[in-house]
């Protein structure tokens, strides 16, 4: 409430800082090189020097005053009766707040209405005193700025300077965000592995979360079948659906259709990469995977199930198409003509010159868009979700159905939600090891991009 | 047009036109190219002598847009006819391009490379005979016969582009072309290469495109000068270089322009 | 010598040559139509099922268990908030970083560090990113669960990297010639890179932006993780309401059993379709119109 008040305000300061300060400026401007800065730049100086000492002050107020807040609340005499365990302190307070903000609240203890009043009552006090905090943070900034506008002062490097900064940081959030990746896995990975020896699930064959209570747990978080599932799917059927005819369509697109037909088809196919895996899993889960059911009853198979590795692989090799067009596309491209024309000079066909000295030159950026493809699939989730079963299991029946990590990962995380246990903790040592592989795939694929295209320049 | 045709004649061109897409690159061109003998074109860049020379093997066929009409025989026969397939055509017609291209492969795989898919082997043997034959004709033998299984694309530049010019050798062709052979080598590798057109000359018909009027002189025996897309003039190499007929042809080989 | 290429044999070897040579030829382009055929029958499912569902009631309706009351319009809603605030994010820290990247990073190690992270974050499964999200902004700082704000601030981080690849080409597109030219009258590095450089590379990056942004609009695995499957009747009032989004939405009613809601499905999926079409088109005409080859 004191925030939607507090933000505009601030706001509202700066802009006026802004335009007073750049009308000021320039009552001091006198031609040409009578000014270190120009008055824009005064201006941004000045309205930064408000804006930012606020917001800065209004962060450090917001996490701090609730603290304070809950220690005055509880030092009130109201408080005397509540339980003393920490965990019920919390939460009673944590439902005088929420009443606090909104009378209608049906709390689930009865001591939280009897403090609400008086939650509210320290809310307010500590709020207004935080809103005075800020204001003279920004008086204080503003005021230190004001007494900058004058003609020598270098405000435009100033600017800049925090400009730099902001860059700076924008681009460390890159870092960050990895980091941020490596550390909750790492973190909440190694919370499972207290309880669940690394070996036994990365080694064993039996994968049963449900039944893993006591001592047991070893022996049902073999996540074996699982790793099978993803590469089964992911890396075999889909790749078996994705080389071929993501290969010959970037073939007939770079050496065969002319160059009207290359400017529809090309982004026409790219449509396919474009349609949410949502919908993939939806097409999978709605046709393919019935006719494949019907084909695999067909040919004789007792009581065959809807979901099949075969059907989320088959949807998911046609999602990768146009990305393995693309990719093997680039590398072609980046042959040059005249490994071709001296082929063709030869007497070669088209054909054989693509199949002889076009492709092998071009393999390295081909396999390494087949990793990258790959680092894709097996990382892909709806399709499977949607698609592929829950069933763990070792087999190499395309029409059977069969569970993958990331399969594992939501279905671990979306059901019941105590997050403590290793069921839950589970999913976390199943994404590190995810995380993990298509790291591995995707930093040799893009260095062997990189030395590829230098090789030809 | 049924002009008696020398006994040696190997190519004749006759009114030829080539265009991409709207625009004339080439412009009634008509000649007779011997056998035997070592044919230069010269001319100022873009006078479309490599685009003439391409039209020789229908490499031009491998470019969109482009068109050749007019005539061009092979001993007699035409090049663009329907029954001509320019799969044996370029088989026939060898070329040699200006940077030198080996495949991505082994030197041996490199000479192999033509025989293979024209199936001129039916054995291991033939083929080391064809490649050892090929590799020795093109003066490239002894420096190579010890790593034959090494990438071509190793070779120094003069080498690279003699591997090329065996590459070429190996299917037996007729007449080898040559686009600017010389353009990205060293006087040294440039000397060889010269040398090289000496010795394969009394077997091939070459018609070789330069930018060095130098070399048109050292190795030709028959030159033709190109300016604007029209062959201007054509005669013997001595005669083109001390008496030109056309004043053109004089102010480009005195320096006047190119 | 030319008999050899006159034999009978070696005719015959070469019209098997351009047999094969058609016969690939034909291959290529069979790849080429076999995909798109897939993609005919993908779309023209969807139409089959859903058309008919698509009337004012489907579109201003929100989720409801049954299936002919059921609409969209609170998914959608949810959609456009968590996209506002992924866009927000995303779009300035991707254009900062591209700037500081292509313009100003000295050669050193960490920028190496930076790069190789970017790079890699735009091929990181889009569930590890739920995993973040979950991790860091439920469990850690205890931010509400199924909220546009968790959602977009996850689908920010997802979509940052894309942002950043892409505006560092448009930069890099700018001829450094305009540099020069820029410096040569006096400016700043910093006045050149934002009066002429970025000004010039805004289309690129706009384009990079929408495509970044439309992958974000299907993402579904990453809202999973951070618990945007709940039933959710009422459109969200803001960013900190439980909201659904659009592929969620898609992907909890083909869970449902009644018949009535394959309909449901394939017309959610048709308009979900229909934005990210016109997304992609507002790219593509963005970079036709703008687009100036130096
Ligand atoms: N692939 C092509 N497409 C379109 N025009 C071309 C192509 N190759 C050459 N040209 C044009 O044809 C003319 C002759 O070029 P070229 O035969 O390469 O000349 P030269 O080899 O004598 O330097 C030039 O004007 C050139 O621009
Ligand atoms: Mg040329």
């Amino acid at each position: 409430m004191i925030a939607s008040v507090i933000f505009p305000a601030v706001l509202a300061l700066g802009l006026i800082g802004w335009f007073s300060t750049r009308a000021r400026a320039k009552l001091l401007y006198s031609g040409r090189g009578s000014m270190h800065s120009m008055p824009g730049y005064h201006a941004w100086h000045l309205a930064l020097w408000i804006v930012l000492p606020a917001l800065l002050v209004w962060g450090l107020w917001s996490a701090v005053s609730p603290v304070i807040v809950d220690h005055t609340v509880l030092s009130e005499p109201v408080a005397a009766q509540i339980p003393s365990d920490p965990v019920q302190r919390a939460a009673i307070l944590s439902e005088a707040r929420n009443i606090a903000e909104d009378p209608g609240f049906i709390g689930f203890y009865d001591e939280s209405p009897t403090l609400a009043p008086a939650m509210k009552a320290a809310q307010d006090h500590y709020g207004l005193i935080g809103a005075i905090l800020v204001a003279v943070a920004a008086l204080a900034g503003g005021g230190y700025a004001f007494t900058r506008v004058r003609s020598g002062y270098p405000a435009r490097t100033r600017v800049e300077r925090l400009v730099m900064l902001a860059l700076l940081g924008a681009s460390l959030l890159a870092i960050l965000t990895t980091l941020g990746i490596v550390a909750s896995l790492v973190f909440e990975a190694a919370r499972f592995f207290k309880d669940v020896s690394p070996i036994a699930f990365l080694t064993g064959t039996h994968w049963a979360p449900a039944n893993a209570v006591g001592d047991d747990l070893n022996a049902n978080f073999g996540a074996v079948p699982l790793f099978w599932g993803t590469l089964y799917i992911g890396a075999f059927i889909a790749m078996l659906v994705a080389i071929p005819l993501g290969l010959m369509s970037a073939i007939y697109l770079t050496q065969y259709a002319d160059r009207r037909a290359r400017k529809v088809l090309k982004p026409v196919l790219e449509i396919l990469a474009g349609i949410p895996t949502v919908v993939y899993g939806y097409f999978a889960a709605l046709t393919v995977a019935p006719a494949i059911r019907d084909f695999a009853a067909a040919l004789g198979y007792q009581n065959p199930s809807t979901e099949s590795a075969l059907a989320a692989g088959l949807v998911m090799g046609v999602m990768i198409i146009p990305f393995v067009s693309s990719m093997a596309d680039d590398a072609i491209a980046a042959v040059p003509r005249a490994m071709a024309d001296g082929s063709l000079a030869m007497g070669a066909t088209r054909s054989e010159t693509i199949k002889k000295v076009l492709l092998p030159a071009a393999l390295p950026g081909i396999v390494a868009g087949v990793m990258l493809a790959v680092s894709r699939a097996i990382g892909e989730t709806m399709i499977v979700v949607m698609a592929a079963g829950a069933t763990a299991r070792l087999t190499a029946d395309p029409f059977a159905s069969m569970t993958t990590v990331t399969y594992q990962i939501v279905q671990l995380l979306t059901g019941d939600q105590e997050f403590n246990s290793p069921k839950t903790l589970s999913a976390f040592a199943l994404g590190l090891v995810l995380f993990v592989v298509t790291l591995i795939l995707n930093i040799i694929a893009l260095r062997v991009v990189k030395r590829f295209r230098e090789a030809y320049e | 047009m049924t002009q008696t045709k020398l006994p040696q004649t190997k190519l004749t061109a006759r009114n030829v036109d080539v265009f991409y897409g709207d625009n004339k690159a080439i412009d009634d061109v008509s000649i007779d190219i011997g056998n035997g003998v070592v044919t230069a074109f010269i001319g100022p860049s873009g006078c479309g002598k490599s685009t003439f020379l391409r039209s020789l093997n229908r490499m031009n066929d491998t470019i969109a847009g482009a068109r050749v009409t007019g005539q061009i025989l092979l001993d007699g026969e035409d090049i663009y006819d329907r029954e001509m397939d320019p799969v044996a055509l370029r088989a026939r017609v060898g070329m040699v391009f200006q940077k030198p291209n080996p495949f991505p492969k082994s030197i041996y795989e490199n000479v192999a490379y033509g025989p293979r898919i024209h199936g001129l082997a039916q054995k291991k043997a033939d083929m080391d005979g064809i490649v050892e034959k090929a590799l020795t004709r093109a003066g490239l033998w002894n420096e190579v016969k010890d790593r034959l299984t090494d990438a071509g694309t190793a070779l120094s530049g003069g080498q690279q582009q003699r591997l090329c010019i065996a590459r070429a050798i190996a299917v037996s062709p007729e007449v080898i072309l040559m686009d600017e052979p010389c353009s990205a080598l060293d006087p040294i590798a440039t000397a060889r290469i010269e040398e090289l057109i000496e010795d394969l000359k009394s077997r091939y018909a070459i018609v070789i495109v330069t930018h060095s009027m130098q070399q048109a002189a050292r190795v030709s025996q028959k030159t033709a000068f190109f300016h604007l897309g029209r062959m201007v003039e054509y005669g013997d190499t001595h005669q083109i270089f001390t008496n030109p007929r056309e004043e053109r042809t004089k102010d480009y080989i005195t320096g006047r322009y190119g | 010598m030319s008999n050899t290429w006159k034999s009978d044999a070696m005719t015959r070897r070469i019209a098997a040559r351009n047999a094969s040579e058609r016969r690939f030829r034909l291959l290529g382009l069979s790849a080429i139509v076999l995909s798109l055929l897939f993609l005919a029958l993908l779309l023209f499912i969807m139409l089959r099922n859903g058309l008919a569902g698509l009337d004012w009631s489907f579109l201003s309706g929100s989720d409801s268990t049954d299936a002919s009351a059921a609409g969209i319009w609170g998914a959608a809603k949810g959609s456009f908030l968590t996209m506002v605030v992924t866009l927000v994010l995303s779009f300035p820290m991707g254009v900062l970083a591209a700037i500081y990247l292509e313009e100003f990073a000295p050669r050193n190690r960490w920028v190496d560090w930076v790069e190789v992270s970017i790079n890699n974050l735009a091929a990181v499964p889009s569930i590890i990113f739920g995993l973040l999200g979950l991790a860091v902004f439920i469990n850690m700082a205890g931010m509400a669960r199924s909220s546009p704000l968790v959602g977009g601030l996850t689908l920010a981080l997802m979509t940052m990297p894309v942002i950043v690849i892409s505006g560092r080409n448009a930069i890099k597109a700018v001829p450094p010639s305009i540099r020069t030219a820029a410096m040569g009258v006096g400016a700043s590095p910093v006045q050149v890179v934002f009066h002429h450089v970025l000004p010039l590379a805004l289309p690129g990056i706009l384009t990079g932006t929408i495509i970044g942004m439309a992958r974000a609009l299907g993402e579904t695995a990453p809202l999973l993780m951070i618990g945007m499957r709940a039933f959710v009747a009422t459109p969200p009032g803001g960013i900190n309401d439980p909201s659904s989004v659009l592929p969620m939405q898609i992907f909890l009613w083909s869970d449902e059993i009644d018949r009535g809601f394959v309909q449901n499905t394939s017309a959610a999926i048709i308009v979900l379709l229909v934005f990210l079409l016109a997304m992609n088109g507002l790219a593509i005409y963005l970079r036709n119109k703008f687009e100036v080859r130096w």
